[in-house]
């Protein structure tokens, strides 16, 4: 019971940590422009960098955006990590692998979790004489198998092969903390253990039957190595969010709030409104240089 | 000394002469492939050693940055930097850039994608303390050690190993000021981290709370225009006296008679240049002068104090000066009555006034604020200038201004003109948004003293060099060719002079520089004789 309580408490940890950083960042007060272009939301502009200030008299013209344009660059970057493959190849393998193994091992969750419901519902995945025949059971059983085990071995080549290229290239290692270095040892340790236990049930009935538990709020049987992944993987959900790991918040922030934030201040928009109300700010703190005065460090 | 490659973050602390030399620099095309065509590398003075921090490469980018003579000095001068590195943190005294500076601050992955994408970094030869990430990690490890609780807990664990003295902050300043803040870097990164803004950060802290920063910059920049009205110190009987120099001017070179517009109030445009322009490059009001008259526009310039200089050194290194020039910018077109304000060819006032100070003003404050390049792009699309291209029949380039064009999108319209008026236009590699700067962005133009212009000539010009003789590399040899590197603004011209000059690219293969107002003269019909000087016999 211990164990599924641990579950519980890492999963949530991990929802609200992240949230919360989220958070942190959205209640910030507006910042300076400090867009860089290409912009992708630029309509017709976008793929070589132009903006509306192309245009005569651009205020008096409708602002064109396009949603698609940056949901199409936001998908690249998301997906295939299109600013490392483009400018940094061979960190790029590594750190795809990782993410790829990730992105792939988030779906398997959701595998087990719709394979999990399927057999509550009273469709079991595996029967008497095998995998069920039933389309349904066997589309979520083979999906699983795939995502989990490639999931599972990518992301354990990324972060192993990601530590050892750390380790081994003079300029990365002169950057890379201890941290930085024990942050992909602890992926891979927790990846490790997970294929100990994968290997004494190939086909991932015990995940179905953890994701069973969790639902049905029954304790989990647990042999020493799955004792051993589960307590890893909730302390791992717990840390990432404390961690620089969370860069899955930090990029939603830096590319969609700075980066390609270009929005005007025009007359009677949501952003006039913002700067009038961040001009009524009084600061209780200044800047000691000679030439500053109190009360006018919000600027630009 | 540590060999360049070896040098990591954690020296940048370490006791002795100099932390870095610069040692084989990226080479150059033909025909300065050959080392003796470029002036050598000096070494720097010992009064300047023994006055400011030469300790970092050998350099001085900070003038006012002088040695403490007290222990009693060098204890004020760590509590300050540590009193302003808390602040850049707080969102009650950086409200305007914590957001971005958190992000950039704590989610680098390490992964040296930037290091590729800066051309200060590849000119030296990949010298270590030009790498993007060496200047943002003892930024990081600092402000870890001194305010993180992580920092203080776990200590190296997390990065927190550097501690601070004299020589470590003064090498981080000067660090500060190795970087053109082009943000090249900014779009390679695939976190979207910004090494250019903590470099802009630590300006700050030296700036607002430590009172330091480079004299052009500051005490001759934006405390000078405060108190004369630009930076030049160019005041209004000198700027009208100008004015009726370049009229007369105008009227020799073209015949044609133009009677300026100042101070018209109500005008749909007023037009702010550079005041730099007035003073070293009259040629370029005079010819938009000549094109905004030519084309029949209601413009004006305006002669009031603050109204004549459209520069805002800010926006590199002080946010609150940046502020209150831009305030009084405004308020002079306010006080005009004008429909719009159109920047002239200055970078950075594009920036500042049309990007940056769009989150400072409201309501009849907010003028709005356009480039000139669309203007012109559609004087030449409707064909509102007669324009004979066979006039500008030499090759041509185009340098993106950093601030135009990777920083506010303005990228096809000065292509478009070119393309309509240089048969022998050709681009650069790369163009566009993926630019490099010039080597003279975020000060570096400006900053001409001890041994600054040679970092700049050297290293931070250096890939512009490369890219305008690969541009040439048909014709660049052909001393009979005059080849024109046209660069719309200021401070890209100031370095393009300095540049050319530096490698005697002008006297020996012809190679010129200049905006594109002249360039579109130029090939003005109705104009017998060259506008630009160098086609005149």
């Amino acid at each position: 019971m211990l164990l599924l309580v641990f579950m519980y408490i890492s999963l949530f940890a991990f929802i609200i940590l992240s949230l919360s950083k989220a958070m942190k960042y959205a209640k910030m007060p507006m910042h300076s422009r400090w867009e860089l272009y290409p912009v992708p939301k630029e309509k017709g502009r976008g793929e070589y960098g132009g903006s509306y200030y192309e245009e005569v008299k651009w205020w008096e013209k409708p602002r064109e955006t396009s949603l698609a344009g940056e949901i199409k660059e936001m998908l690249k970057e998301m997906l295939f990590i299109k600013n490392l493959f483009i400018n940094q190849r061979p960190l790029w393998w590594l750190s795809y692998a990782l993410h790829l193994g990730i992105y792939l091992l988030a779906l398997w969750t959701v595998l087990l979790f719709i394979g999990a419901i399927t057999e509550i519902a009273g469709l079991p995945m595996v029967t008497e004489t095998g995998v069920n025949k039933h389309w349904w059971a066997a589309l979520i059983y083979y999906c699983t198998l795939f995502t989990g085990s490639i999931g599972t071995i990518l992301a354990a080549v990324g972060a192993g092969g990601l530590f050892l290229k750390r380790v081994f290239n003079e300029t990365l290692k002169k950057y890379t903390t201890p941290q930085e270095y024990f942050n992909l040892l602890f992926i891979f340790t927790v990846l490790v253990t997970g294929l100990i236990v994968w290997s004494s049930d190939p086909a991932f009935n015990y995940g179905r039957d953890i994701m069973k538990r969790l639902l049905t709020f029954s304790a989990i049987q647990a042999d020493t190595a799955l004792t051993v992944h589960i307590v890893l993987l909730g302390l791992l959900l717990i840390y990432i969010p404390l961690s620089k790991m969370s860069h899955y918040v930090g990029k939603y922030f830096t590319f969609h709030k700075v980066l390609w934030d270009n929005d005007p201040n025009l007359p009677g928009s949501e952003v006039e409104n913002k700067v009038k109300e961040a001009g009524r700010f009084k600061p209780s703190k200044s800047w000691s240089a000679p030439h500053c005065k109190t009360g006018e460090t919000n600027s630009q | 000394m540590v060999k360049n490659r070896d040098l990591k973050p954690q020296d940048i602390g370490r006791p002795g002469e100099q932390l870095t030399k610069l040692g084989k620099l990226m080479e150059l095309p033909a025909p300065y492939d050959d080392p003796d065509m470029e002036p050598p590398l000096t070494e720097p003075k010992d009064s300047w050693k023994e006055k400011h921090c030469a300790s970092l490469d050998g350099y001085i980018g900070i003038d006012t940055l002088t040695r403490p003579q007290t222990k009693k000095e060098e204890e004020e001068f760590v509590k300050k930097f540590l009193s302003g590195l808390e602040k850049i943190f707080s969102d009650e005294t950086n409200r305007n850039f914590i957001q971005p500076l958190l992000l950039s601050f704590e989610y680098c992955a390490k992964c040296n994608t930037c290091s590729e994408a800066c051309h200060v970094y590849q000119a030296s030869g990949k010298n270590e303390i030009y790498r993007p990430i060496f200047r943002s990690e003892v930024l990081r490890k600092i402000a870890k050690k001194y305010f993180t609780k992580s920092g203080k807990i776990l200590g190296r664990f997390v990065g927190a190993d550097i501690n601070v003295n004299w020589e470590t902050i003064a090498r981080l300043g000067e660090l500060a000021y190795r970087c053109n803040l082009c943000r090249r870097c900014a779009q390679t990164c695939p976190l979207g981290l910004d090494n250019a803004l903590l470099a802009r950060e630590i300006r700050k802290i030296f700036s607002q709370e430590m009172g330091i920063a480079p004299k052009p910059l500051h005490e001759k920049g934006t405390m000078l225009q405060l108190k004369t009205g630009s930076t030049t110190g160019i005041t209004k009987p000198a700027l009208l006296d100008m004015i009726e120099f370049i009229e007369e001017e105008i009227e020799e070179k073209t015949g044609k008679k133009i009677k300026i517009p100042i101070d018209k109030k109500g005008a749909d445009i007023l037009l702010v240049h550079n005041a730099g322009e007035f003073m070293s490059w009259p040629e370029n009001p005079a010819a938009f002068a000549i094109l905004f008259e030519e084309a029949g526009l209601d413009w004006t310039l305006s002669s009031e104090m603050m109204g004549y200089d459209n520069v805002n050194y800010g926006i590199w290194y002080d946010d609150l000066q940046a502020k209150k020039i831009a305030l009084q910018q405004f308020k002079v077109a306010k006080d005009l009555g004008v429909n719009r304000i159109v920047i002239g060819e200055c970078g950075h006032a594009h920036k500042a006034a049309a990007v940056s100070m769009d989150r400072i003003v409201t309501g009849e404050d907010n003028i709005p604020r356009e480039s000139f390049l669309p203007i012109l792009w559609d004087l030449v699309k409707t064909k509102k200038l007669k324009l004979d291209p066979s006039k500008n029949n030499f090759p041509v380039t185009l340098h993106d201004p950093c601030n135009v064009v990777r920083m506010m999108g303005v990228v096809q319209p000065q292509r478009n003109i070119l393309k309509a008026i240089c048969p022998q236009f050709r681009e650069m590699t790369p163009h566009g948004v993926h630019n490099y700067c010039c080597g003279g962005g975020s000060g570096f133009a400006i900053m001409n003293y001890m041994n600054f212009p040679e970092f700049r000539n050297k290293v931070s010009s250096r890939m512009k060099f490369k890219q305008i003789l690969d541009a040439f590399q048909d014709t660049v040899k052909d001393p009979g060719i005059p080849k024109y590197v046209c660069a719309p603004c200021s401070n890209c011209k100031g370095t393009m002079r300095d540049l050319l000059e530096y490698y005697g690219a002008t006297e020996k293969f012809n190679i010129h520089y200049g905006g594109l107002v002249e360039l579109t003269v130029n090939a003005l019909v109705d104009i017998k004789n060259p506008f630009l000087e160098f086609l005149q016999e």
